[in-house]
């Protein structure tokens, strides 16, 4: 379980934005094809199915005598341009069309998955997968609903997959050129930009037939100095599920080129952090990747109904300072995490895990709702058509507190301020790391030195009792989660946060 | 996987027709088909079963020195087709990029069936039997009686076939096939907890190793930090188990691409032929070892693999290209489109008892945890497990501190390479001993 954050946060995007599909003509596009209808057609467009099709091949799949059957459409168009070197290297453009038809037997899976959208391919997937219960039983699927998702939290105004390529061009030539141009000893910059649109549709045995349309973009930019000898790349990306005019509202590409270049800059001059036990103070923005892995994994319902997570026993408890309070909301507009369904058709929500210092909730799927005797909360994801679905987060947050950032930083004698980050990871145990990129050494309340090569090491159950005080500011970044082997879009939010007592894995 | 073949490479071949029709000055298609089944048991009971078959295409059209490339899992004719229309258009607002050709062809003089990549056992493995042998796997790591919990045990096997054509006249394919089995454990109590395991991957499924040993060093790895200590901050001696030395070499791997190289990403940019590391260091990358995991007869772009020094008595010897990054460096391509082969430091002399006996007070590393690896500079920082080391005994296991150094540094100060080289991954390596590196703990 690791998150690789890309080093950004998104400050506010698109607010008041509201959830229009506009019916904009769209502009005269260069590549692939307009949008799809989020709709059955879509199902017979591109899977080749009717809405009778879809019943028989769910219950095929019940016929071992499965309680539960379930087929995950998906079909995604992704494309993306890279700058590198004063040139547009290349562009790519990548589809993803399948399958996946999971029967679900007690706390048992099968799974099978196709992306040959033959008859005789699809009832073999729901074979495979109905083979996990071992009976004979004539039940047959309940007859289709079709339910419209009710939430709509992404910006679908002017999106990234129906601008022309010239337009995406010009943005990262602008993010290129303003990180190139940053400073004489930036030596290499690379620039992308990277969007998608994936169409899917859940449909199962209990009769639900649901579709969602998610936009996600990012821009990205990354800058290697060069000085005497010494070298670094800092990088810098904003994007979420948001339509291009974030980039002229919220964030340029101006923005994350110079934000880029200026932490490869800083970086020239960084000395190795220092080796030891010490007072913490973690960042705004980007250190949100401690709370996704220190309180954010270890709540997630499959390692506590499994009894694997540190936190499985200690619901209701008190797991940290009163002055904490997490939670994880799918549903903050245009956010990379944010989703309007979860990938097992479940509406998504706002999911209180830590409240005032009480473990109050965990992130679950369908599987761990049932077994929990809980409601499903929207938090089951798969990266793709090939993947079962697990307990995942989306957008997870510790709440603002009462203290100046200031403040923070002044009462800090001698200590080390952590900036931006590679990534982190956990383990079920509660043990985790993360990477620190870029920090600074606090001295008598300052702000000094920067620093980098540092890893951040505790255990949560610790750590989160450590926490001392919580910034009134705020900020988040876009990260890439792994989990089992499956990649998923997230985001994590924090204020400035102090901790009384962390290892910092320095050299001394 | 048998009678398909024809028909893929004949979706492959009249692609690259097409795409010249469209306009593209070169061409190249790549398909990829496997079959995959995995069972994962937990508490005895299966957890998840399943079982498929998929397939994906990717391609790269270069029209006037200008790139772009495509994939998909779609292999409709009408999908393919439109996507290399929409290519060969956009590469038109691809920049001329001098350096953007396919290699020249070349023969593939190795006979695929020697390099054994592929065991039709494989595929004759009934399910019953691939989870009977999950169920006893997991029972056998259970049967400790310091293991808490078992977090699961897995067997699974995959058969592929790949294909590769391109408008410079290449054709070629071969076969893999996989298995693999492991178990994951869970130690300690209360709020100290521990989880390490085992797994092994292997070609044939005769070569994957037996249940007993897989469970014994599973049981092994995860006891043996039971009660871990946290230790004070200071520089010691560490030794590299084989796993955390071919981690290791892992990050050595990812300075050596061609694309760091001319970025300038990598601290080894600019050092060809230069010292880099101890006389004691040789790595090698073979692409055509005997049933090597990272084996294959050609690269990604269809350029034959070989045998290579990367670095020879400490000296850097060559970079991992492509034909892109080798032109971009006036090299030639080292058959290393798609990335390393079978990337390996040579054994050296001493046993990995030896290497401990040496150490008056270090750290034998067995885990670690976090990225923490930065290419530009060869920084390196990751949590570490391990035990502690006394007067050349292993004594006391340790956790929740870091280990941090320089990639360049830690190379040329590793003092003594054991001669436990085992090919158990594409990457591996032996026991070493790296004089110093800070620990930071209490």
């Amino acid at each position: 379980m690791n998150i690789v954050t890309r080093r950004d946060f998104i400050k506010q995007c698109g607010i008041g934005a509201g959830a229009i599909m506009t019916s904009t003509l769209w502009f005269d596009r260069l590549i692939a094809g307009s949008e799809l209808p989020a709709d059955l057609s879509l199902i017979r467009q591109k899977f080749g199915l009717r809405i009778e099709d879809i019943k028989k091949v769910l219950s095929l799949a019940l016929t071992k005598g499965g309680d539960f059957s379930e087929i995950f459409f998906e079909y995604r168009i992704s494309e993306s341009v890279t700058m590198e070197e004063d040139i547009i290297k290349s562009s790519s453009e990548s589809i993803t069309l399948g399958i996946g038809i999971r029967v679900l037997k007690g706390q048992q899976i099968g799974y099978g998955y196709t992306n040959d959208m033959t008859i005789e391919k699809i009832n073999q997937a729901a074979l495979t997968a109905a083979a996990i219960a071992k009976g004979n039983s004539k039940i047959i699927a309940a007859d289709l609903t079709v339910l419209k998702p009710k939430l709509q939290v992404y910006d679908l105004i002017n999106p990234a997959h129906s601008q022309k390529i010239d337009t995406k061009i010009d943005m990262i030539k602008e993010a290129y050129q303003t990180a190139k141009n940053f400073d004489n000893r930036i030596v290499k910059v690379s620039a992308s930009i990277a969007d998608e649109n994936q169409y899917i549709a859940v449909a199962n045995s209990e009769g639900l037939m649901t579709f969602d349309t998610r936009p996600q973009v990012r821009l990205s930019v990354a800058a290697t100095a060069a000085d005497k000898g010494i070298k670094n790349t800092g990088s810098h990306s904003a994007g979420g599920r948001v339509g291009m005019n974030f980039y002229k509202n919220v964030k340029s590409p101006t923005e994350i080129g110079r934000r880029a270049a200026e932490e490869a800059i800083i970086l020239l001059s960084a000395k190795n952090a220092p080796a030891g036990e010490m007072q913490v103070v973690l960042k705004n923005e980007q250190s949100g990747v401690m709370i996704h892995e220190a309180v954010g994994h270890p709540l997630e319902a499959d390692a506590n109904w499994k009894k694997q997570s540190i936190m499985w026993d200690k619901m209701g408890q008190m797991v940290s300072n009163p002055i904490v309070t997490i939670y994880d909301d799918a549903t903050i507009p245009n956010y990379r995490g944010s989703l309007n369904i979860d990938d097992e058709g479940t509406p998504t929500e706002n999911v209180m895990l830590i409240e005032k210092g009480k473990l109050v909730g965990f992130m679950n799927d369908r599987l761990a709702a049932n077994i929990m005797k809980t409601k499903p909360n929207g938090h089951g994801r798969r990266e793709t058509y090939q993947d079962v679905p697990i307990p995942r987060m989306n957008n997870t947050v510790l709440a603002p507190g009462d203290s100046d950032p200031k403040e923070i930083i002044e009462s800090v004698k001698n200590g080390f301020y952590a900036v931006s980050y590679q990534g982190g990871q956990v383990s079920n145990t509660g043990k985790f790391t993360f990477s620190v990129n870029l920090g600074y050494l606090i001295e008598d309340g300052k702000i000094t030195t920067p620093l980098k090569n540092a890893t951040l090491i505790g255990t949560n159950t610790l750590i989160l009792k450590e926490i001392s005080m919580i910034g009134n500011d705020m900020g988040f970044f876009l990260g890439t989660c792994g989990k089992d082997g499956q990649s998923v879009s997230v985001t994590c939010g924090t204020p400035t946060l102090k901790i009384n007592k962390m290892t910092v894995g320095g050299v001394v | 996987m048998k009678s398909s073949n024809e028909s893929l490479l004949k979706i492959a071949e009249k692609l690259l027709s097409f795409g010249k029709s469209k306009g593209a000055s070169q061409m190249q298609i790549s398909i990829g088909k496997s079959q995959n089944f995995s069972v994962e048991i937990r508490n005895g009971e299966i957890e998840r079963l399943q079982e498929a078959v998929s397939t994906g295409l990717a391609l790269k059209v270069i029209v006037d020195k200008k790139v772009a490339s495509a994939s998909s899992s779609d292999l409709s004719v009408d999908t393919l087709e439109k996507l290399v229309d929409n290519a060969v258009a956009r590469a038109r607002y691809s920049s001329v990029d001098e350096f953007a050709e396919l290699p020249e062809l070349e023969n593939i003089n190795v006979n695929v069936d020697s390099l054994e990549l592929f065991d039709p056992e494989v595929e004759t493995i009934t399910p019953d039997k691939k989870i009977e042998i999950a169920l006893s796997l997991e029972k056998l790591g259970k049967a400790d009686p310091r293991i808490q919990q078992s977090l699961g045990s897995y067997f699974g096997n995959s058969t592929g076939e790949s294909f590769l054509v391109n408008s410079n006249g290449f054709s070629g394919s071969y076969r893999t096939s996989r298995c693999s089995s492991g178990v994951e454990l869970q130690v300690g109590e209360g709020d100290n907890m521990y989880e390490d395991g085992w797994s092994d991957s292997s070609i044939s499924y005769k070569g994957l190793m037996d249940n007993d040993e897989i469970a014994k060093k599973a049981i092994h790895r995860a006891t043996r930090l039971i009660g871990a200590k946290k230790i004070g901050t200071q520089n010691v001696p560490v030794i590299f188990d084989q796993q955390m030395s071919a981690s290791l070499l892992g990050f050595l791997a990812s300075c050596l691409y061609g694309s760091s190289i001319y970025m300038n990403r990598s601290f080894l940019a600019g050092k060809l032929d230069t010292k880099i590391a101890g006389d004691n260091i040789n790595i090698i990358d073979d692409g055509l070892m005997k049933a090597g995991f990272g084996t294959r007869p050609f690269d990604g772009e269809g350029v034959p693999t070989r045998i290579k020094a990367m670095i020879e008595n400490g000296v850097l010897k060559n970079y991992l290209l492509d034909t892109y990054s080798s032109k971009k460096l006036k090299l030639k391509s080292t058959g290393n489109a798609g990335g390393t082969t079978n990337f390996y430091m040579k054994p050296g002399t001493k046993t990995p008892e030896e290497i401990i006996k040496s150490v008056d007070k270090g750290l034998y590393l067995v885990k670690t945890i976090g990225q923490g690896t930065v290419p530009t500079s060869g920084d390196y920082s990751k949590g570490a497990y391990g035990i502690w080391i006394e007067k050349g005994e292993l004594t006391y296991p340790v956790a929740e501190i870091t280990i941090s150094g320089n990639l360049g540094k830690m190379l040329s100060n590793i003092e003594m390479i054991g001669n436990d080289l085992e090919f158990r991954r594409s990457i591996a390596a032996p026991t070493f001993k790296i004089s110093e590196i800070t620990i930071s703990g209490k």
